[in-house]
C-alpha cells in the first residue's frame, strides 16, 4: 500500500493502453460506417477515384437523392414501416394474451404446447424459407402484404411470449388476486389490471419487433418479388446488379437507412437490449 | 369474501363452491382463448413448412411439386457426391473463426467497459452498435471498403502482398469472418456487461488487497463467476453464425471458387437460383439437425456442471 497519492509509472502505462485498446475498438467499429459515409457524399467521379481518400473534396449531396430519397427506395422504407406496424398489431395482441396464459392460467396439455412452442425458437429462417416460399404459392399469397405480416408475426411471437411471460412473472400475484376478490372477472382484470403494468414488456417487445423486420433481408425476399411489395433490404439487394454497383447512391441509401436506427439504439440502449436478447440481459 | 365465510360458516358452502367452479371453468376457458390464437399461427407458418422439408428430403422433386419416395437418397447424394461435405467443412471454419475471434474480444471489451472511467457511455454504444445493423448492410459496408480497385485498404494490401481479399479464393473465408467479427462481437460483449454486474465487488477488491494481478483475478475470480452466462453468448454466437446467409450472399455468393459456399447459402442458392428443391429441402434438414445437435450438446454441459 505504498505511495497511494501520486499514480506510479507503470500505472499510467496501464491507464495509456487501456485508453489505446478501446480506441482501436472504436476505430474498428467506426471504419466501414465512415467509408460508407464518405462516399455517399461524393460526387460520382470522386468515387471512382483511383486513390482512394476519406475526406471528400467537396461536399456533395446528390446521392441521397438518388439514393435514400429515390420514389423507389422510399417506397421499400415505406413498406418495411408497413409490415413492422401490421406485425405489431398482430404479434403483440397474440403474444401478450399468450404470455399471460403461459404464466397465469391452466389448460389442458400446456406442458406439451408450451415446449413445441420453445422449440420453434430453435428453427432457423433459413430452414424453411423455401418450403414457406412454396407455401405462400400455394395459399395465393405469394409477394402480398398479407404473407409477409403473418409471417414476421410467426417468427417472432414464441420469442415475444418468452419476453413478455418473463415481465408478467415479475408482477406481484396479489394485485390480479386482491382484483378477483373484489369481483372483477378474470378477463377484464387482464386487460385492466394487467395489461397496463405490462408497458415496459410492451415497449421492449415493439423493439424487438420493429428491428427484425427493418433489418431482415431472407423472409422478405423469399415471400415477395414486385417493387412495390418489396421490404427495405430486399431494396438494397437490388441495388447489386449484374450491370454492377452503383457505390455513391447506395452507400446513401444504406446509411440513411441505419444511422436512424443506430441513434434510436443510443437513445433507448435498456430497450433494445432487453428487446433483442428476449429479456435475458434487463439492460 | 374471508369475512363473509366466518361469518356464515356452513350453510352457505355450496354456494361459493359453485361459483368458484364456474370461475375456473371461465379461466379454462379464458387459457384455451388467450394461448390458441397465437399457437395456431406459429404452427402454421412454422410447422408446416418445417414437415414440408422433412417430407421433401427424403423424396424426389418434381420442379415445384414432391415426387417419389427415395430415403436417403437424398442425403447421401447432397454429402458424398455434390459437395455437401464440403460446405459443413467451410461452416465450420467460418462459425470456428468466427467465434474464437468474437468470443475474446467480446469479453475483453466487456472487461475494459466494466471499469469506472471517462466516456464510459460513449464507448459503450459505439461498441454496440453493430448490432443493430443488418447483415445485409454489414455486409455491404464491408463489401465497400474491402473493395481491391477503390477501397481505401488496397495500399495496405499492397505493402503485404495481397492482391484481393473478398474477391480473392485465398482470403475470402478470411475476410468473411473478420466482418462477421464485427457484426457478432456484441453480443458475446453485452452478455458478458451483464454477468458481470452480478461479480460481487468486495471478492474482487479483497483478491487486489491479497496481491492477485488484474489477469490472475479475471482467470480465477472473473472467469468463473461468469461462466454460464459465457456459454449462453458463445452457444448463441454459433448458432446465428451457422445459420447466416444474408452477409455471405452480398459478399461472395459462395465464392470465388466456392471458397465461401457454406451450408445455409447452399439452401439458398438451391432454392431460389436453381430450384432443386429436394436438395434445399436437405441441406435444410441437415441444418436444422445440426442446430438441435448442437443445443443439446451444450444443455448437457450446463447440467453437468450444476451438479
Amino acid at each position: 500500500m505504498r505511495n497511494t497519492r501520486r499514480p506510479h509509472p507503470s500505472a499510467w502505462l496501464t491507464l495509456v493502453g487501456f485508453y489505446l485498446v478501446l480506441l482501436a475498438a472504436v476505430l474498428f467499429v467506426l471504419v466501414p460506417f465512415l467509408w460508407g459515409l464518405s462516399t455517399s457524399l461524393k460526387s460520382p467521379q470522386e468515387v471512382l477515384a483511383t486513390t482512394p481518400h476519406w475526406i471528400p473534396e467537396h461536399i456533395d449531396f446528390g446521392n441521397y437523392g438518388r439514393g435514400l430519397l429515390s420514389e423507389k427506395f422510399l417506397r421499400f422504407m415505406g413498406n418495411s414501416l408497413l409490415a413492422v406496424i401490421g406485425a405489431l398489431i398482430v404479434s403483440l395482441t397474440l403474444a401478450v394474451h399468450a404470455a399471460y396464459a403461459c404464466a397465469r392460467l391452466r389448460f389442458r396439455g400446456k406442458d406439451l404446447l408450451l415446449f413445441l412452442l420453445w422449440s420453434t425458437i430453435m428453427i432457423p429462417t433459413v430452414a424453411i424459407i423455401v418450403p414457406l416460399y412454396l407455401l405462400s404459392v400455394n395459399l395465393q399469397v405469394y409477394d402480398t402484404r398479407f404473407a409477409v405480416i403473418a409471417a414476421y408475426s410467426a417468427m417472432l411471437v414464441p420469442t415475444l411470449i418468452w419476453l413478455l411471460r418473463g415481465f408478467i412473472d415479475s408482477l406481484p400475484g396479489e394485485l390480479e388476486e386482491s382484483a378477483l376478490v373484489d369481483g372483477c372477472s378474470p378477463v377484464k382484470m387482464f386487460y385492466v389490471i394487467v395489461l397496463p403494468l405490462l408497458r415496459p414488456g410492451l415497449a421492449a417487445a415493439s423493439v424487438l419487433v420493429f428491428l427484425t423486420i427493418w433489418n431482415d433481408f431472407l423472409l422478405a425476399f423469399s415471400l415477395t418479388l414486385r417493387d412495390e411489395n418489396r421490404l427495405l433490404q430486399v431494396g438494397l439487394h437490388s441495388y447489386v446488379t449484374e450491370a454492377g454497383i452503383e457505390w455513391g447512391p447506395l452507400m446513401a441509401a444504406t446509411i440513411g437507412s441505419t444511422l436512424p436506427v443506430v441513434i434510436a439504439f443510443a437513445f433507448l440502449q435498456r430497450l433494445f437490449i432487453q428487446g433483442l436478447t428476449g429479456g435475458a440481459v434487463k439492460g | 369474501m374471508n369475512t363473509a365465510m366466518t361469518q356464515a360458516p356452513g350453510s352457505t358452502m355450496s354456494q361459493p363452491t359453485r361459483s368458484r367452479r364456474g370461475s375456473q371453468a371461465l379461466r379454462l376457458l379464458q387459457g384455451y382463448a388467450f394461448f390458441y390464437p397465437a399457437f395456431l399461427l406459429v404452427a402454421a407458418v412454422l410447422f408446416v413448412p418445417l414437415f414440408h422439408a422433412i417430407w421433401q428430403s427424403v423424396h424426389a422433386a418434381d420442379y415445384m411439386e414432391i415426387g417419389r419416395f427415395v430415403g436417403l437418397a437424398n442425403f447421401v447424394n447432397l454429402l458424398m457426391h455434390d459437395g455437401g461435405l464440403r460446405d459443413i467443412g467451410l461452416s465450420i471454419v467460418f462459425v470456428g473463426g468466427s467465434v474464437l475471434l468474437a468470443t475474446p474480444l467480446g469479453v475483453g471489451l466487456a472487461v475494459l467497459l466494466n471499469r469506472p472511467m471517462r466516456w464510459r457511455a460513449f464507448f459503450r454504444t459505439v461498441l454496440v452498435a453493430p448490432w443493430v445493423v443488418s447483415q445485409l448492410v454489414t455486409g455491404l459496408l464491408w463489401l465497400w471498403l474491402y473493395d481491391d480497385r477503390l477501397g481505401p485498404l488496397q495500399a495496405m494490401m499492397q505493402s503485404l502482398g495481397i492482391r484481393a481479399l473478398i474477391t480473392d479464393p485465398d482470403w475470402a473465408m478470411a475476410s468473411l469472418i473478420l466482418t462477421n467479427v464485427w457484426h457478432s462481437y456484441p453480443l458475446v460483449m453485452v452478455f458478458t456487461l451483464a454477468a458481470l454486474q452480478t461479480v460481487p465487488s468486495e471478492v474482487i477488491e479483497a483478491a487486489t488487497i491479497d496481491g492477485a494481478s488484474a489477469w490472475r483475478r479475471f482467470w480465477r475470480i472473473t472467469l468463473p463467476l461468469i461462466r454460464n452466462t459465457l456459454k449462453v453468448a458463445v452457444v448463441l454466437t454459433t448458432l446465428h453464425t451457422f445459420n447466416t446467409v444474408t452477409t455471405i450472399l452480398i459478399m461472395t455468393g459462395g465464392g470465388p471458387a466456392g471458397a465461401t459456399e457454406v451450408l445455409a447459402l447452399r439452401v439458398f442458392k438451391e432454392g431460389f437460383q436453381f430450384f432443386r428443391m429436394e436438395v434445399a429441402a436437405t441441406a435444410a434438414v441437415l441444418i436444422l439437425l445440426l442446430n438441435i445437435a448442437f443445443s443439446l450438446a451444450f444443455v448437457r454441459v450446463l447440467k453437468s456442471d450444476h451438479a
